[in-house]
């Protein structure tokens, strides 16, 4: 999990409603969400075709693995996400289907080498 | 599941591994020929202006609780105001983007091998996978399907008892086509990471009329509103100096 955190990354207090961000370092706060999020799903797939994890189980291993993920960012930005995010829902559920396509091709890709034939 | 296949070992060595090399080598390639063949545009001045007036206009909407209300204002009267302001475009001379095009065969002659450079490759090789691998079961999806799938799954094989869930090497293609976007974002970089979708979405608003975008900002510039954020600035200082002298 690569999640770059830039020391002047954007700042928001909550106590008053003037939303100070650094638009650049948001940006690629959420590219490395994104990279670590799709990076996961593929090595998620891989590993859940090698067990052969088969049926809906597998979707069930995918939330698992995004879940995974979602806490694993979340320690990466020592829970305080506004630091670094303008919003919880960055953390927790940006990107969280955009591997799904992902997932699955490897899964099926590492199931069919191992079990299938 | 009625009945399972039993597949030949041979299938998965000469077809669904070769294949999905060949997917993610091609995906390589292209990115590379791609990147060959973008020819450095020089760009006109107008519309580099126009562009930049832009991001400053938008600079300015984003900041502007961080000056005094009169220094807003001033800004703001220097980029709308309906005389000479900078994002006034005066009726008549919005030029016609079509007609722009035509009168400069480069902007077209990069739109095409933008296109050509999408197209080709995806030509090629879904004639490749036809001619080489057409009518294999290559591949079984581990989670059940309904009857729904099965054309786009088993495209090239026209067997009905065939249980969904086993997918032909076209079909395999096509997964291919679509799901390895995520590993190419991560081997390449994310300029390609969106670069079909994101094509398609250029074609669509190709052609885009460039006063079009400075009236629209003019527009959303006069209607902020405007409140200036150092009386509250202020009460932040204090609430932080109050904390240090706890500590």
């Amino acid at each position: 999990m690569a999640t770059h955190d830039d020391s002047r990354s954007p700042q928001k207090k909550a106590a008053d409603d003037i939303p100070i961000y650094s638009a650049e370092n948001l940006q690629s706060n959420m590219k490395s969400i994104y990279y670590s999020r799709t990076f996961l799903s593929i090595i998620g797939g891989v590993v859940a075709g090698i067990w052969g994890i088969s049926g809906w189980t597998g979707f069930i291993v995918y939330f698992l693995v995004m879940a995974f993920a979602s806490l694993g960012l979340a320690l990466k930005a020592k829970f305080s996400a506004h630091k670094y995010f303008d919003s919880w829902n960055r953390v927790l559920f940006d990107g969280f289907f955009g591997g799904l396509m992902s997932f699955v091709l490897f899964w099926t890709f590492a199931y069919d080498i191992v079990h299938i034939f | 599941m009625a009945e399972d296949l039993v597949l030949d070992t041979a299938i998965r060595d000469w077809v669904l591994i070769p294949l999905s090399v060949v997917m993610v080598l091609i995906g390589v390639l292209r990115y590379f020929v791609g990147k060959l063949m973008r020819s450095s545009q020089t760009a006109d001045e107008k519309i580099v202006k126009e562009g930049q007036l832009i991001i400053r206009a938008r600079n300015l909407r984003a900041a502007a609780n961080f000056i005094p209300a009169k220094s807003f204002r001033l800004r703001k009267a220097y980029y709308t105001n309906e005389e000479n302001g900078l994002l006034h475009v005066p009726k008549g001379q919005a030029t016609n983007p079509q007609a722009q095009m035509f009168s400069d065969p480069n902007m077209a002659m990069d739109m095409m091998k933008k296109n050509l450079s999408m197209i080709i490759p995806q030509t090629l090789t879904f004639a490749w996978v036809n001619f080489f691998f057409s009518g294999f079961v290559a591949a079984k999806i581990p989670f059940p399907l309904t009857q729904r799938f099965r054309a786009m799954l088993q495209n090239g094989i026209d067997l009905s008892t065939v249980d969904v869930s086993y997918v032909s090497s076209r079909s395999w293609y096509f997964l291919n086509l679509f799901g390895l976007r995520g590993l190419f974002s991560l081997i390449l970089g994310d300029e390609n990471a969106m670069d079909d979708t994101q094509r398609m979405m250029q074609m669509g608003g190709f052609g885009m009329d460039p006063t079009k975008s400075l009236s629209a900002e003019k527009d959303s510039m006069e209607i902020i509103q405007h409140e200036w954020a150092l009386p509250k600035m202020g009460q932040r200082a204090e609430e932080v100096l109050r904390k240090f002298v706890k500590q």
